[in-house]
Protein backbone atom coordinates (compact mmCIF):
# COMPACT_ATOMS: atom_id res chain seq x y z
CA UNK A 1 0.00 0.00 0.00
CA UNK A 2 1.61 3.01 -0.81
CA UNK A 3 1.98 6.06 1.18
CA UNK A 4 -1.52 7.75 -0.81
CA UNK A 5 -3.06 4.57 -0.23
CA UNK A 6 -2.45 4.96 3.68
CA UNK A 7 -3.73 8.57 3.49
CA UNK A 8 -6.99 7.79 1.72
CA UNK A 9 -7.36 5.08 4.18
CA UNK A 10 -6.75 7.85 7.00
CA UNK A 11 -9.35 9.61 5.42
CA UNK A 12 -11.85 6.89 4.72
CA UNK A 13 -11.72 5.84 8.85
CA UNK A 14 -12.11 9.64 9.25
CA UNK A 15 -15.19 9.88 7.35
CA UNK A 16 -16.73 7.23 9.54
CA UNK A 17 -15.77 9.01 13.11
CA UNK A 18 -13.58 5.95 13.39
CA UNK A 19 -10.16 7.54 13.55
CA UNK A 20 -8.23 8.35 16.43
CA UNK A 21 -6.58 11.79 17.39
CA UNK A 22 -3.15 10.85 16.26
CA UNK A 23 -4.58 9.75 12.90
CA UNK A 24 -6.93 12.63 12.67
CA UNK A 25 -3.44 14.81 13.11
CA UNK A 26 -2.06 13.02 10.85
CA UNK A 27 -5.16 12.95 8.00
CA UNK A 28 -5.03 16.80 8.46
CA UNK A 29 -1.37 16.96 7.69
CA UNK A 30 -1.85 14.79 4.97
CA UNK A 31 -4.79 17.14 3.36
CA UNK A 32 -3.48 20.37 3.97
CA UNK A 33 -1.42 20.96 0.83
CA UNK A 34 -2.62 18.03 -1.07
CA UNK A 35 -5.53 19.10 -4.09
CA UNK A 36 -5.70 15.30 -4.69
CA UNK A 37 -6.72 14.19 -1.42
CA UNK A 38 -8.61 17.01 -0.56
CA UNK A 39 -10.69 16.33 -3.48
CA UNK A 40 -10.84 12.64 -3.13
CA UNK A 41 -12.42 13.58 0.39
CA UNK A 42 -15.51 15.77 -1.11
CA UNK A 43 -15.82 12.90 -4.21
CA UNK A 44 -16.13 10.52 -0.86
CA UNK A 45 -19.00 12.69 0.49
CA UNK A 46 -20.64 12.78 -2.58
CA UNK A 47 -20.70 9.48 -2.86
CA UNK A 48 -21.70 8.50 0.83
CA UNK A 49 -24.92 11.07 0.33
CA UNK A 50 -25.60 9.08 -2.64
CA UNK A 51 -25.52 5.69 -0.95
CA UNK A 52 -27.76 6.96 1.61
CA UNK A 53 -30.24 9.13 0.08
CA UNK A 54 -30.32 7.99 -3.63
CA UNK A 55 -30.18 11.33 -4.31
CA UNK A 56 -27.08 13.95 -5.16
CA UNK A 57 -26.84 17.78 -4.22
CA UNK A 58 -24.15 18.17 -6.65
CA UNK A 59 -24.23 21.73 -7.90
CA UNK A 60 -20.28 21.85 -9.27
CA UNK A 61 -19.41 24.58 -7.54
CA UNK A 62 -16.11 24.51 -5.16
CA UNK A 63 -15.78 27.84 -2.55
CA UNK A 64 -13.26 25.56 -0.55
CA UNK A 65 -10.38 27.73 -1.78
CA UNK A 66 -11.90 30.92 -1.03
CA UNK A 67 -13.14 30.19 1.82
CA UNK A 68 -9.87 28.68 3.36
CA UNK A 69 -7.59 32.20 1.40
CA UNK A 70 -10.25 34.11 2.86
CA UNK A 71 -9.57 32.62 6.29
CA UNK A 72 -5.78 32.52 6.27
CA UNK A 73 -6.07 36.14 4.89
CA UNK A 74 -7.53 37.69 7.81
CA UNK A 75 -5.63 38.26 11.17
CA UNK A 76 -9.14 38.28 12.91
CA UNK A 77 -10.44 34.89 11.94
CA UNK A 78 -7.44 33.47 13.24
CA UNK A 79 -8.00 31.96 17.05
CA UNK A 80 -5.88 33.18 19.00
CA UNK A 81 -4.07 30.78 21.31
CA UNK A 82 -3.30 33.31 24.02
CA UNK A 83 -7.36 32.94 24.66
CA UNK A 84 -6.94 29.42 25.17
CA UNK A 85 -3.72 30.73 28.03
CA UNK A 86 -5.88 33.04 29.19
CA UNK A 87 -8.89 30.53 30.38
CA UNK A 88 -6.05 28.19 31.52
CA UNK A 89 -4.51 31.39 33.71
CA UNK A 90 -7.91 31.86 35.06
CA UNK A 91 -8.71 28.61 35.78
CA UNK A 92 -5.07 28.28 37.70
CA UNK A 93 -5.98 31.27 39.33
CA UNK A 94 -9.05 29.67 40.91
CA UNK A 95 -7.64 26.72 41.99
CA UNK A 96 -4.94 29.10 43.54
CA UNK A 97 -7.71 31.15 45.21
CA UNK A 98 -9.27 27.73 46.68
CA UNK A 99 -6.18 26.86 47.76
CA UNK A 100 -5.71 29.78 49.95
CA UNK A 101 -9.88 29.51 51.13
CA UNK A 102 -8.19 26.60 52.74
CA UNK A 103 -5.58 27.45 54.52
CA UNK A 104 -6.36 27.91 58.00
CA UNK A 105 -6.01 30.97 60.08
CA UNK A 106 -2.95 31.54 62.09
CA UNK A 107 -4.62 30.84 65.18
CA UNK A 108 -5.97 27.23 63.74
CA UNK A 109 -2.85 25.93 62.78
CA UNK A 110 -3.09 22.29 61.28
CA UNK A 111 -1.96 19.84 63.99
CA UNK A 112 1.23 17.89 62.83
CA UNK A 113 0.08 14.11 62.39
CA UNK A 114 1.61 11.46 64.95
CA UNK A 115 1.28 7.91 64.59
CA UNK A 116 3.04 4.82 66.53
CA UNK A 117 4.21 2.80 63.48
CA UNK A 118 7.61 4.74 63.33
CA UNK A 119 8.80 7.19 60.52
CA UNK A 120 8.39 10.75 59.97
CA UNK A 121 5.00 12.38 59.42
CA UNK A 122 5.00 15.42 57.31
CA UNK A 123 1.95 18.48 58.67
CA UNK A 124 -0.12 19.19 55.54
CA UNK A 125 -1.43 22.35 55.67
CA UNK A 126 -5.05 22.27 55.27
CA UNK A 127 -5.50 18.78 55.47
CA UNK A 128 -7.48 17.54 58.50
CA UNK A 129 -6.84 14.16 60.45
CA UNK A 130 -8.84 11.58 59.85
CA UNK A 131 -8.68 7.93 61.37
CA UNK A 132 -7.63 4.53 59.85
CA UNK A 133 -6.26 0.88 60.54
CA UNK A 134 -2.92 -0.71 59.51
CA UNK A 135 -3.68 -4.37 59.31
CA UNK A 136 -6.18 -5.05 62.74
CA UNK A 137 -4.51 -2.43 64.43
CA UNK A 138 -5.92 1.11 64.68
CA UNK A 139 -3.58 3.89 63.74
CA UNK A 140 -3.96 6.74 66.73
CA UNK A 141 -3.91 10.31 65.15
CA UNK A 142 -2.44 13.09 67.00
CA UNK A 143 -4.79 15.73 68.65
CA UNK A 144 -2.28 18.10 70.33
CA UNK A 145 -3.86 21.26 70.39
CA UNK A 146 -2.78 24.45 68.58
CA UNK A 147 -0.32 25.92 70.53
CA UNK A 148 1.24 22.28 70.66
CA UNK A 149 3.02 22.86 67.32
CA UNK A 150 6.53 23.84 66.55
CA UNK A 151 7.96 26.64 64.96
CA UNK A 152 8.66 24.63 61.70
CA UNK A 153 4.41 24.07 60.84
CA UNK A 154 4.17 28.32 60.92
CA UNK A 155 7.47 28.39 58.69
CA UNK A 156 6.02 26.00 55.93
CA UNK A 157 2.86 27.86 56.69
CA UNK A 158 4.24 31.16 55.71
CA UNK A 159 6.34 29.85 53.23
CA UNK A 160 3.14 28.50 51.12
CA UNK A 161 1.57 31.41 51.65
CA UNK A 162 4.43 33.59 49.77
CA UNK A 163 4.55 31.12 47.29
CA UNK A 164 0.85 31.56 46.44
CA UNK A 165 1.16 35.43 46.78
CA UNK A 166 3.63 35.41 44.11
CA UNK A 167 2.03 32.75 41.87
CA UNK A 168 -1.04 34.86 42.37
CA UNK A 169 0.39 38.05 41.45
CA UNK A 170 2.03 36.86 38.66
CA UNK A 171 -0.47 34.35 37.23
CA UNK A 172 -3.21 37.75 37.47
CA UNK A 173 -0.48 39.84 35.41
CA UNK A 174 -0.41 37.17 33.19
CA UNK A 175 -4.11 36.63 32.51
CA UNK A 176 -4.70 40.43 32.23
CA UNK A 177 -2.12 40.91 29.10
CA UNK A 178 -3.66 37.49 27.74
CA UNK A 179 -7.28 38.82 28.02
CA UNK A 180 -6.69 42.32 27.04
CA UNK A 181 -4.90 40.86 23.57
CA UNK A 182 -8.26 39.26 22.93
CA UNK A 183 -10.82 42.13 24.02
CA UNK A 184 -12.48 43.63 21.19
CA UNK A 185 -10.66 47.10 22.59
CA UNK A 186 -7.34 46.15 23.55
CA UNK A 187 -5.50 49.17 23.42
CA UNK A 188 -7.44 50.41 26.32
CA UNK A 189 -6.88 46.76 28.25
CA UNK A 190 -3.06 46.36 27.05
CA UNK A 191 -2.64 50.08 28.93
CA UNK A 192 -4.91 48.57 31.93
CA UNK A 193 -2.72 45.48 31.93
CA UNK A 194 0.44 47.45 31.99
CA UNK A 195 -0.10 50.49 33.95
CA UNK A 196 -2.18 49.51 36.56
CA UNK A 197 -0.28 48.05 39.60
CA UNK A 198 -0.56 44.72 40.43
CA UNK A 199 -3.12 43.64 42.82
CA UNK A 200 -2.09 43.77 46.56
CA UNK A 201 -2.98 40.78 49.07
CA UNK A 202 -3.47 40.73 52.47
CA UNK A 203 -1.20 38.82 54.45
CA UNK A 204 -3.04 36.32 56.54
CA UNK A 205 -0.43 36.57 59.46
CA UNK B 1 -23.60 2.70 15.40
CA UNK B 2 -20.86 5.54 14.38
CA UNK B 3 -22.75 8.72 13.00
CA UNK B 4 -21.42 11.39 10.66
CA UNK B 5 -21.90 13.92 13.07
CA UNK B 6 -19.31 12.08 15.75
CA UNK B 7 -16.64 13.41 12.39
CA UNK B 8 -17.92 16.98 12.50
CA UNK B 9 -18.04 16.73 16.41
CA UNK B 10 -14.31 16.11 15.74
CA UNK B 11 -13.63 18.56 13.04
CA UNK B 12 -15.54 21.14 14.94
CA UNK B 13 -13.81 21.28 18.10
CA UNK B 14 -10.16 21.33 16.18
CA UNK B 15 -12.00 24.12 14.01
CA UNK B 16 -12.77 26.08 17.33
CA UNK B 17 -9.14 25.97 18.22
CA UNK B 18 -7.97 27.18 14.78
CA UNK B 19 -7.04 24.65 12.86
CA UNK B 20 -8.06 25.96 9.37
CA UNK B 21 -7.84 22.14 8.20
CA UNK B 22 -10.62 20.96 9.71
CA UNK B 23 -12.75 23.65 8.63
CA UNK B 24 -11.53 23.50 5.01
CA UNK B 25 -12.44 19.65 5.23
CA UNK B 26 -16.21 20.43 6.19
CA UNK B 27 -16.24 22.76 3.67
CA UNK B 28 -15.92 20.16 1.17
CA UNK B 29 -18.12 17.83 2.68
CA UNK B 30 -20.86 20.56 3.10
CA UNK B 31 -20.43 23.23 0.07
CA UNK B 32 -22.36 20.74 -2.43
CA UNK B 33 -25.62 20.78 0.16
CA UNK B 34 -25.27 24.00 1.03
CA UNK B 35 -25.05 25.98 -2.48
CA UNK B 36 -27.95 23.95 -3.28
CA UNK B 37 -29.63 25.35 -0.86
CA UNK B 38 -28.71 28.81 -1.56
CA UNK B 39 -29.64 28.13 -5.52
CA UNK B 40 -33.32 27.33 -4.01
CA UNK B 41 -33.33 31.42 -3.23
CA UNK B 42 -31.18 32.81 -5.64
CA UNK B 43 -30.76 31.90 -9.13
CA UNK B 44 -27.49 34.03 -10.29
CA UNK B 45 -24.59 31.67 -10.30
CA UNK B 46 -22.19 33.94 -9.03
CA UNK B 47 -24.36 35.32 -6.26
CA UNK B 48 -24.99 31.54 -5.30
CA UNK B 49 -21.57 30.92 -4.90
CA UNK B 50 -20.68 34.42 -3.04
CA UNK B 51 -23.53 33.46 -0.11
CA UNK B 52 -22.04 29.97 -0.41
CA UNK B 53 -18.14 31.30 0.71
CA UNK B 54 -20.34 34.15 3.18
CA UNK B 55 -22.07 31.21 4.74
CA UNK B 56 -19.17 29.53 5.77
CA UNK B 57 -17.31 32.12 6.94
CA UNK B 58 -19.94 33.23 9.10
CA UNK B 59 -19.87 29.74 10.34
CA UNK B 60 -16.65 29.91 11.17
CA UNK B 61 -16.47 32.98 12.83
CA UNK B 62 -19.51 31.76 15.05
CA UNK B 63 -18.22 28.34 15.96
CA UNK B 64 -17.06 29.36 19.50
CA UNK B 65 -21.11 29.90 19.64
CA UNK B 66 -21.74 26.57 18.22
CA UNK B 67 -22.66 24.59 21.43
CA UNK B 68 -23.04 21.07 19.74
CA UNK B 69 -27.32 20.97 20.69
CA UNK B 70 -27.99 20.29 17.27
CA UNK B 71 -26.04 18.53 14.20
CA UNK B 72 -23.51 20.50 12.83
CA UNK B 73 -25.33 20.77 9.17
CA UNK B 74 -28.09 21.39 10.62
CA UNK B 75 -26.53 24.55 11.93
CA UNK B 76 -24.55 25.57 9.12
CA UNK B 77 -27.89 24.69 7.59
CA UNK B 78 -29.70 28.25 8.98
CA UNK B 79 -26.56 30.27 8.93
CA UNK B 80 -26.87 29.66 4.83
CA UNK B 81 -30.89 30.28 4.89
CA UNK B 82 -30.25 33.55 6.60
CA UNK B 83 -27.06 34.40 4.47
CA UNK B 84 -29.36 34.01 1.21
CA UNK B 85 -32.42 35.61 2.85
CA UNK B 86 -30.41 38.60 4.25
CA UNK B 87 -28.73 38.78 0.58
CA UNK B 88 -32.19 39.21 -1.27
CA UNK B 89 -33.68 42.01 1.31
CA UNK B 90 -30.43 43.55 1.05
CA UNK B 91 -30.47 43.41 -3.12
CA UNK B 92 -34.13 44.15 -2.24
CA UNK B 93 -35.43 41.43 -4.62
CA UNK B 94 -37.59 38.09 -3.54
CA UNK B 95 -37.05 34.63 -3.83
CA UNK B 96 -36.76 32.91 -6.80
CA UNK B 97 -39.95 32.45 -8.04
CA UNK B 98 -39.93 28.76 -8.09
CA UNK B 99 -38.53 28.26 -4.62
CA UNK B 100 -40.22 29.48 -1.29
CA UNK B 101 -38.33 30.01 1.70
CA UNK B 102 -40.86 27.43 3.49
CA UNK B 103 -40.07 24.97 1.07
CA UNK B 104 -36.33 25.48 0.65
CA UNK B 105 -36.26 25.25 4.77
CA UNK B 106 -38.31 21.44 4.41
CA UNK B 107 -35.35 19.40 4.32
CA UNK B 108 -34.47 16.54 5.37
CA UNK B 109 -31.62 15.16 6.67
CA UNK B 110 -29.31 14.97 3.64
CA UNK B 111 -30.13 18.97 3.48
CA UNK B 112 -32.04 18.40 -0.10
CA UNK B 113 -35.43 18.88 -0.72
CA UNK B 114 -37.39 16.67 -3.10
CA UNK B 115 -37.16 19.36 -5.54
CA UNK B 116 -33.49 20.16 -5.62
CA UNK B 117 -32.10 22.90 -7.88
CA UNK B 118 -32.59 23.14 -12.41
CA UNK B 119 -33.68 20.55 -14.35
CA UNK B 120 -29.68 20.20 -15.58
CA UNK B 121 -28.68 19.85 -11.85
CA UNK B 122 -30.89 16.97 -11.62
CA UNK B 123 -30.36 15.16 -14.68
CA UNK B 124 -26.80 15.48 -13.75
CA UNK B 125 -27.52 14.44 -10.30
CA UNK B 126 -29.63 11.64 -11.29
CA UNK B 127 -26.94 10.45 -13.87
CA UNK B 128 -24.39 9.85 -10.62
CA UNK B 129 -26.67 8.11 -8.82
CA UNK B 130 -26.53 5.69 -11.63
CA UNK B 131 -23.32 5.90 -11.77
CA UNK B 132 -22.72 5.32 -7.92
CA UNK B 133 -24.87 2.18 -8.06
CA UNK B 134 -23.56 0.65 -10.77
CA UNK B 135 -20.43 1.07 -9.03
CA UNK B 136 -21.70 -0.39 -5.90
CA UNK B 137 -23.39 -3.17 -7.96
CA UNK B 138 -19.84 -4.23 -9.28
CA UNK B 139 -17.87 -4.57 -6.22
CA UNK B 140 -16.71 -7.89 -5.15
CA UNK B 141 -19.10 -9.52 -3.10
CA UNK B 142 -16.66 -8.74 0.63
CA UNK B 143 -16.37 -5.03 -0.12
CA UNK B 144 -20.03 -4.21 -0.93
CA UNK B 145 -21.29 -6.02 2.41
CA UNK B 146 -18.77 -4.22 4.28
CA UNK B 147 -19.93 -0.41 2.43
CA UNK B 148 -23.37 -1.13 3.30
CA UNK B 149 -23.14 -2.32 6.22
CA UNK B 150 -21.27 1.00 6.78
CA UNK B 151 -23.11 3.22 5.00
CA UNK B 152 -26.60 2.14 4.89
CA UNK B 153 -26.59 0.39 8.53
CA UNK B 154 -24.59 2.93 9.73
CA UNK B 155 -22.81 0.14 11.70
CA UNK B 156 -19.58 0.78 13.34
CA UNK B 157 -16.54 -1.50 12.51
CA UNK B 158 -16.65 -3.71 15.61
CA UNK B 159 -20.02 -4.24 14.52
CA UNK B 160 -19.22 -4.73 10.96
CA UNK B 161 -16.28 -6.69 12.15
CA UNK B 162 -19.07 -8.88 13.92
CA UNK B 163 -21.32 -9.68 11.34
CA UNK B 164 -18.56 -10.44 8.50
CA UNK B 165 -16.57 -12.47 10.90
CA UNK B 166 -13.54 -10.64 10.48
CA UNK B 167 -11.06 -8.39 12.43
CA UNK B 168 -11.74 -4.65 12.65
CA UNK B 169 -8.64 -3.62 10.19
CA UNK B 170 -9.70 -6.06 7.71
CA UNK B 171 -13.11 -4.47 7.93
CA UNK B 172 -11.32 -0.89 8.03
CA UNK B 173 -9.46 -1.62 4.57
CA UNK B 174 -11.97 -3.43 2.74
CA UNK B 175 -14.20 -0.12 3.34
CA UNK B 176 -11.50 1.63 1.85
CA UNK B 177 -10.67 -0.33 -1.06
CA UNK B 178 -15.16 -0.37 -1.64
CA UNK B 179 -14.83 3.46 -1.57
CA UNK B 180 -11.39 3.54 -3.90
CA UNK B 181 -13.34 1.01 -6.58
CA UNK B 182 -16.35 3.36 -6.86
CA UNK B 183 -14.33 6.58 -6.81
CA UNK B 184 -12.26 5.16 -9.87
CA UNK B 185 -15.64 4.86 -11.87
CA UNK B 186 -17.28 8.28 -10.48
CA UNK B 187 -13.81 10.52 -10.61
CA UNK B 188 -14.33 11.81 -14.20
CA UNK B 189 -17.59 12.63 -13.55
CA UNK B 190 -17.20 14.47 -10.14
CA UNK B 191 -14.26 16.10 -11.47
CA UNK B 192 -16.10 17.28 -14.28
CA UNK B 193 -18.67 19.63 -11.92
CA UNK B 194 -16.99 20.40 -9.27
CA UNK B 195 -13.93 22.07 -10.06
CA UNK B 196 -11.63 19.56 -8.87
CA UNK B 197 -8.98 17.87 -10.84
Amino acid sequence: MTTRDKDKEALSALMDGESQELELRRSLDSVENDDALRAWWSRQQQVSEILQSQRSSQTGLDVSARVRSTLASQPQFQRNPLRSMAIAASVTLAVVMGGQALLPTADLAPAPLVSDIGGAVVPVIGAQPIRASFDARPVPVSTQPPQAQGTGARQAAAAYERLARDRYLRLGAQHARAAALNHPAPFVHSMRAQTEPPLEVQDSK
Amino acid sequence: MVTASETDQKLVQRARRGDLRAFDLLVLKYQGRISALVSRYISDPGEVEDVTQEAFIKAYRALERFRGDSAFYTWLYRIAANAAKNHLVAKGRRPRSDASIEDAEAFDEFGLSSDSGSPEAIAMGDELVSVVDAAMQALPEELRAALTLRELEGLSYDDIAEVLGCPVGTVRSRIFRAREAIDERVREQISGGSGFR
